[in-house]
């Protein structure tokens, strides 16, 4: 039981770390809109747009999706292998470096460090840094997988397995670079080849940080949460292997009528198409699984995070392939739909299963209820509506934009020659993407609120039973 | 599936690898060993040091987030970045072959501000973009563009340039030594301003964009639409939308420091005006008219060349307008002019917020 409890105390160091950094990228993700509308919001130059982009995508993606995937995974496999981690001190070892390593990446980012590889932008001591922290979590998941005491491994553990592997192939790969000195380096790759290497990581980055670890927390949490069986195991099956196996081909879609040879992005485009296949055996999976009952999304709160998230997931990948194809991609690529796109699957696929998630692990480690069910349903609310009102804003511009850029007369001369003319048009839309974004930022603050209250809940609930025992290491 | 491989996490994980794998060496691995991934445009160069410093800053400053650099070859993006002036059809759009020693590429995922694949030959005054990047709402009132002012006060770091083309020469970018020893030399005195500028106009330039040459002067060309009211309301059309006034201003007045007035008593840097004809071939031609004018002007030779995208006529309405202006001014009252300029100075103040 000891080692159990202080594994919990990782996880929890780790969910914490996550909501901290997750904080942090969503305020600057708060500024970087605001200066789109106000370029005197550039208050200094380690404050401008082009340094606290990557900030922002860096703080959320490794920060929020990275922690909480570290402490979530370390949770499900414990209980999935019912056994604690085979190294829990290593794990605790990890927490401090994550934590250490975000830190200095948000510093090296501000301060111009960058290889201007999109989701790779750190600098490759960081990188070094990032390979150990993840050599350490193979170790651990994998031990404790090899170790476990159960027969079966259940299928968050083949998206967890999937997600070790795959993350270690394509980040070693894309940050292959000579360095110039301490804090630059040049990519290993030239050009087309630098472009093709880049988007093959890129896009499956996305795929491996924001699809298959969150579709582990799903599988797991879902059931957990609703008292329901997964509707079925063989789709479940068929679902996993296709998806692992159609996702690395399709980062071309992200080149459609760049240099890269055509064969490339067609190649690219017909996997993307492919992959609504194995992300709806997901969706349909999920659907069903609460269609067994579906009164539990008035009786047990956390549905209805499942649910919306999944169905954020099913349109997401819907609306990905849609984008791949050569007639739209010609429309929208480069605009504000991109974002749009983007924001749909993270604020709303993966921040309301990490959240749901998340409600579900702290109340457990105390034996405890939440804190708050009513302000868990207000956080609920506020997040759906700040990212579809984010969303849907950035679609409208961003086809706007597109048009305009397109639109010629009947000489076949642009309408609007001066580019400032299609951005004019933009500053209502972003407006309203920075109204979206502070709806959105007050609901994860309610978030935030309901899980240190639900902690503080359970430690003097602790304090009330074993009056007699030593202070309980904290780990924040 | 068999069911046993979901007890045996090791074969189950070879099995993940395998899954990864394939598509892995498909579309990543065996591109890098395909002929037409290692493409190069005839006479491609490493960037002298000045311009390489310039690309570390663009790095730095994240340019990249909002800029991209791949002319698409879609019609109307070909029009809109001047790609249709070229005269090789395969130049009117990016090409593998321009990127051999980008490292990284640059291409970018989000167009905020303008592609700048062609850059080079879009506004090719170093004037225009060092006054762009200082203060890009004086020249462009909406524009959303941070401030870059604070590069004129950087040096550029010498050592590092060297240490630069050093890396790249390590990833195969064929630097020799002699320029990594005059690298230093290269930069000396140099702002990160001066760098930066140097190298958004030398992109696009490793392929020949230019519009046809040889436009023939005929100072004696009288205005074929001379005054004509009709003539001028279209010049002030063909003005606004052809961006003349993000550099000469909405009254060709001019902006300083960034393009000349075009209504006062100087033309092309000297004093006395010349016929309509000069204008016609300044606008036709752009600034490689000049000497023929006898005229080589001032040092910038910013003036793009308008021949392949506006009909004659078109040229001789913006010609009109010119004119028209410059009556309007000469007429008008020193008071009167004070107070109008300073009215849209308010103007663009108020735009700007």
């Amino acid at each position: 039981m000891t080692d159990y409890r202080y594994d919990n105390r990782t996880v929890q160091g780790f969910i914490l770390s996550a909501i901290f950094w997750g904080v942090v990228g969503i305020v600057v993700g708060l500024l970087i809109s605001i200066q789109m509308w106000a370029p005197g919001a550039n208050f200094a130059p380690y404050l401008t747009f082009g340094r606290l982009r990557p900030v922002h995508t860096n703080g959320l993606a490794f920060g929020l999706g990275v922690g909480s995937i570290f402490g979530l995974s370390y949770w499900i496999v414990m209980r999935l292998c019912k056994r604690p981690l085979l190294f829990p001190k290593l794990a605790r070892v990890q927490l401090w470096l994550f934590n250490a390593g975000i830190a200095l990446a948000a510093l090296s980012l501000m301060a111009g460090h960058t290889q201007s590889l999109e989701y790779a932008e750190l600098e490759w001591p960081l990188d070094v840094a990032i390979v150990v922290l993840w050599v350490m979590f193979a170790v651990n998941v994998f031990g404790t997988i090899v170790k476990r005491n159960e027969e079966q491994m259940y299928v968050s553990l083949w998206y967890i397995i999937a997600t070790v592997i795959a993350v270690a192939v394509l980040y070693l790969v894309n940050n292959l670079a000579v360095p110039a000195s301490l804090t630059k380096s040049y990519h290993l790759f030239a050009g087309v080849n630098s472009a093709n290497v880049q988007w093959w990581y890129g896009h499956n980055a996305v795929g491996f940080v924001f699809t298959t670890p969150i579709l582990a927390m799903f599988y797991y949490f879902l059931p957990k949460a609703t008292g329901l069986p997964i509707f079925s195991h063989r789709l479940s099956i068929v679902a996993f292997w296709s998806l692992v196996f159609a996702y690395m081909w399709t980062g071309a879609h992200h080149l459609v009528y760049t240099p890269l040879p055509d064969w490339l992005q067609t190649l690219g485009i017909v996997f993307t198409v492919f992959l609504i296949a194995p992300s709806w055996g997901s969706v349909v999976n999920g659907f069903y699984t609460v269609g067994q009952d579906w009164s539990k999304m008035r009786s047990s709160y956390l549905t209805k995070f499942f649910v919306l998230g999944i169905t954020f997931y099913g349109l997401q990948t819907v609306q990905g392939p849609t984008q791949a194809l050569r007639v739209v991609s010609q429309l929208i690529h480069y605009t504000d739909w991109v974002p749009g796109h983007v924001h749909m699957g993270t604020m709303g696929w993966v921040t309301m299963t990490v959240c749901a998630s998340v409600y579900y692990v702290i109340p457990k480690i105390y034996g405890t209820e939440i804190f708050s069910e009513k302000i868990a349903n207000v956080h609920f609310w506020l997040v759906l509506v700040g990212q579809l009102l984010f969303s849907i804003t950035m679609w409208i511009t961003g086809i706007r934009q597109g048009w305009m850029w397109k639109a010629t007369d009947a000489e076949g001369k642009l309408v609007y020659r001066n580019f400032i003319d299609t951005i004019a048009g933009n500053y209502p839309y972003w407006h309203t993407r920075t109204l979206a974004g502070i709806v959105f930022t007050v609901g994860m603050l309610f978030f935030v609120y309901n899980v240190l209250m639900t902690i503080r809940k359970g430690r003097a609930l602790e304090r009330s039973e074993a009056p007699a025992a030593p202070a309980a290491v904290t780990v924040a | 599936m068999s069911g046993k491989i979901y007890s045996k996490p090791v074969t189950f994980a070879v099995m993940a690898t395998v899954a990864v794998l394939v598509g892995t060496a498909v579309t990543m691995a065996y591109p890098l060993v395909r002929p037409e991934m290692h493409v190069k445009v005839e006479g491609l160069k490493p960037l002298p040091a000045l311009e390489l410093a310039g690309r570390d800053v663009y790095q730095r400053e994240g340019c990249v987030s909002c800029h991209t650099q791949t002319v698409r070859p879609l019609k109307s993006e070909v029009v809109r970045y001047l790609g249709s002036r070229a005269q090789e059809p395969t130049a009117r759009y990016s090409l593998a072959g321009e990127f051999a020693y980008d490292h990284p590429f640059l291409w970018g995922s989000k167009r905020t501000g303008p592609d700048l694949a062609f850059e080079g030959w879009i506004k090719p005054s170093a004037d225009w973009q060092r006054a762009h990047l200082e203060n890009p709402q004086k020249l462009v009132a909406k524009s959303n563009m941070p401030a870059y002012a604070f590069l004129s006060g950087e040096k550029v770091d010498a050592p590092a340039v060297a240490a630069s083309m050093r890396a790249l020469r390590r990833v195969g970018v064929p630097y020799t030594d002699a320029d990594v020893t005059a690298a230093g030399a290269d930069v000396a005195g140099k702002t990160n301003m001066d760098a930066l500028v140097a190298y958004v106009l030398s992109l696009g330039k490793a392929v020949n964009r230019g519009a046809p040459g040889g436009v023939d002067v005929d100072l004696a060309a009288a205005n074929p639409l001379g005054a004509a009211v009709a003539a001028v309301a279209r010049g002030k059309q063909l003005w606004d939308a052809n961006g003349c006034a993000a550099c000469h201003g909405d009254e060709a007045h001019g902006q300083d420091g960034v393009a000349p007035n075009l209504v006062d008593e100087e033309f092309l840097g000297q004093k006395g005006d010349l016929p309509d004809a000069a204008y016609f071939a300044m606008i036709k031609g752009g600034s490689e008219v000049k000497p023929a004018l006898g005229r080589p002007g001032v040092a910038d030779g910013g003036m793009q060349a308008f021949g392949s995208d506006l009909k004659d006529e078109d040229i001789w309405a913006i010609v009109s307008f010119l004119r028209n202006q410059k009556g309007h001014e000469a007429t008008e009252s020193k008071a009167e002019e004070a107070k109008e300029h300073h009215e849209a100075a308010e103007r663009r103040a108020k735009d700007r917020k």
